[in-house]
């Protein structure tokens, strides 16, 4: 049992012993087949998939700090005002002044059992304004400053947004 | 060529749409209020506006054209005042003081002793003129409180002033008690979150 082992060993190592004849143009060939594919490149970008989840949270993150949406418009310095009137009797009321030309089709104002209002967002300034109710009847707002400069008879008020994120 | 250049340049008014919604005669003489305030680097948009504004009350043609030439007037008197850098809601606050009452002189006073923006400074003094202060009271309380106020403490000023004259409280009275008040160290401004400075509210402010 052991003798015919030994043989087996033998057997193999003859064979392995044995000359093996090589294409002399393969030295060649191989070097030429390295030569011809493309090196593996050390990766810096993008960087190993573990960080991606971290640096696309941490974007997002940026990007809420940035536009801090939960404030006010800070991109245009503009803040948002509520004109209320109480009119039960009104079939239409608008909202006109300053910032909006004037124009009694740009603010039409929402009711809710006879109380008026509308929000405009403003940026820094002083504004005059005032009430058109049913078309025809002009009203100041009770709640603001009177406009004393109105050469045309009819009551105005007057809103002031301050530069420093303040207004009256 | 630069004559026509600056010839367009100036010739805003003309390009100016909202103008159609005037009467022709009226129009030509807003155009020609506009486009001159342009030319000495007023700000029409002011006095636009104020146009409007009439057209849209129904105020006749005539009155329209007094009321932005005396704005424009105006507009030039509170540069002066100001000076050049004043920006355009600083200046039209300022026509709104000098038509309250208050001097050219009190407007560049109070132009040395705050910095910019005077927008809410000079509104509050109208302000309270409108609500029945004189107009020398307003100006000295004002003048007073802008080196330290903030808006917010101006603001807060104003309506406590109102609301002591709604009380029955004399004007006068009303504003001297409370820039006494409002002049002492520590000054704040009360909790309403309108005027609070760093309201995070989403609520939109009343005027």
């Amino acid at each position: 049992m052991f003798e015919r082992e030994d043989d087996s060993v033998e057997r193999v190592i003859q064979h392995l012993r044995r000359s093996v004849s090589i294409d002399p143009g393969l030295d060649a060939r191989v070097m030429r087949e390295i030569a011809q594919t493309p090196s593996p490149r050390r990766r810096i970008w993008p960087p190993p998939r573990p960080v991606w989840p971290l640096l696309a949270a941490a974007a997002v993150l940026g990007a809420i700090l940035i536009a801090r949406p939960w404030t006010r418009d800070t991109t245009s310095g503009s803040d948002a005002f509520q004109f209320v009137l109480v009119a039960p009797q009104a079939a239409s009321v608008s909202l006109v002044g300053d910032f909006n030309d004037w124009d009694p089709a740009r603010s039409p104002m929402q009711t809710a059992h006879g109380v008026w209002a509308t929000v405009v967002l403003l940026e820094p300034g002083r504004y005059r304004y005032a009430f058109l109710v049913n078309g025809v009847e002009w009203r100041a707002d009770p709640g603001a400053p009177a406009s004393k400069d109105d050469e045309f008879g009819t009551p105005s008020s007057v809103v002031t947004v301050g530069g420093r994120g303040e207004g009256s | 060529m630069i004559l026509t250049a600056l010839l367009l340049a100036t010739q805003v008014a003309a390009q100016d749409p909202r103008l159609e919604r005037l009467d022709p005669e009226t129009r030509s003489a807003v155009a020609a209020v506009v486009d001159s305030a342009h030319g000495v680097g007023l700000p029409v948009e002011p006095i636009i506006q104020r146009a409007l504004e009439g057209t849209t009350k129904g105020a006749a043609g005539p009155r329209i054209v007094a009321a932005v030439r005396g704005l424009a007037a105006d507009l030039g008197t509170a540069r002066s005042a100001l000076g050049t850098s004043a920006s355009t809601p600083e200046l039209e606050a300022a026509v709104a003081a000098l038509r309250a009452g208050a001097t050219p002189q009190i407007l560049a006073h109070l132009s040395d002793i705050r910095r910019p923006p005077l927008t809410m400074a000079l509104s509050v003094l109208a302000d309270l003129v409108a609500s029945g202060v004189p107009a020398d009271s307003a100006a000295a309380a004002v003048l007073a409180l802008a080196p330290k106020a903030r808006d917010a403490d101006l603001v807060e000023f104003r309506r406590a002033v109102e609301r002591d004259i709604a009380l029955g409280a004399p004007p006068g009275t009303a504003t001297s008690i409370r820039v006494n008040a409002g002049a002492a160290p520590g000054y704040t401004t009360s909790s309403d979150p309108n005027t609070a400075e760093h309201s995070s509210s989403l609520r939109p402010r009343r005027p």
